[in-house]
């Protein structure tokens, strides 16, 4: 699927190691300070949230996670619903590695499962703007900026 | 009244018209061997993904060759492209973070 895939990926190197990588990803306080408050356990299975301020009446200010894979210091995912119906997938990778001679991990991140097929998604996105164009873009970044600007 | 965008790619083999397409340009007999459909069958799936406004048609002689229209995904990449900007900042932040909790612990 070369034009209609519809994942993000990302992929960010930290000169730490790997061990300290995945503490800032899997300890709740480390979290809460640079993604999102949340009540989140390094557990199988867990199900937990992230919050930040509603925008109504596109998000109600929770996004619902349940954990997926949990494999310290390596790999980790969990479901990623809310705004709107939608329904993905967020995994991340650590890799050792050593860049420009300096140790460190690479951060592999993808973000899966954005389907506009999928009418439970298609339609939640829809209700966001009534409709396409900049109303439903606006409305979106106005979404994504207030959790941006959470401390 | 153009043709909804996310109906037309809801088709499997409308998403295989269009991943072909990405690679290059190609007529109705090109299309059709690797789907094994017939060229009418063909043609019916290239009216809806150009009333979608996702496929143009140009002429090469006596051929017509469908290719990509450069803008018809773009309301995806749209959605996908506020995201990748969240974790951007996301991801800015986790490194900040990581400089000032360095030795703490």
């Amino acid at each position: 699927m070369a034009r209609t895939e519809s994942a993000i990926r990302t992929e960010t190197f930290y000169p730490y190691p790997p061990a300290r990588v995945w503490r800032a990803l899997t300890d709740p306080v480390a979290l809460a300070a640079w993604l999102m408050p949340n009540d989140f356990q390094p557990v199988l299975g867990h199900r937990f949230t992230f919050r930040t301020e509603p925008v109504p009446p596109y998000f109600d200010g929770v996004v619902h996670c349940e954990v997926l894979e949990l494999d310290s210091p390596r790999t980790l995912a969990y479901s990623w619903r809310g705004m709107a119906g939608m329904d993905t997938v967020v995994r991340w990778e650590l890799t050792g590695t050593t860049r420009d001679g300096v140790a460190g991990t690479l951060l592999v991140g993808v973000h899966s499962g954005f389907d506009l097929t999928d009418p439970a998604q298609l339609g939640g996105f829809r209700s966001m703007s009534g409709g396409w164009g900049g109303a439903m873009v606006s409305a979106l970044d106005t979404v994504l900026a207030t959790i941006e600007r959470e401390e | 009244m153009p043709t909804d965008v996310y109906a037309a790619i809801a088709d499997p083999t409308r998403r295989g018209i269009l991943d072909l397409l990405a690679e290059d340009g190609r007529s109705v007999t090109e299309l059709a061997a690797p789907f094994h459909m017939t060229r009418p069958a063909v043609s019916q799936h290239l009216r809806v993904l150009r009333e979608a406004g996702l496929v143009s048609e140009r002429r090469a002689g006596r051929r017509r060759i469908y290719q990509l229209a450069p803008d018809g995904l773009r309301e995806v990449d749209l959605w996908l492209s506020s995201y990748r900007r969240f974790w951007h900042t996301k991801l800015a932040a986790l490194g900040e973070y990581l400089a000032e909790t360095d030795g703490q612990d």
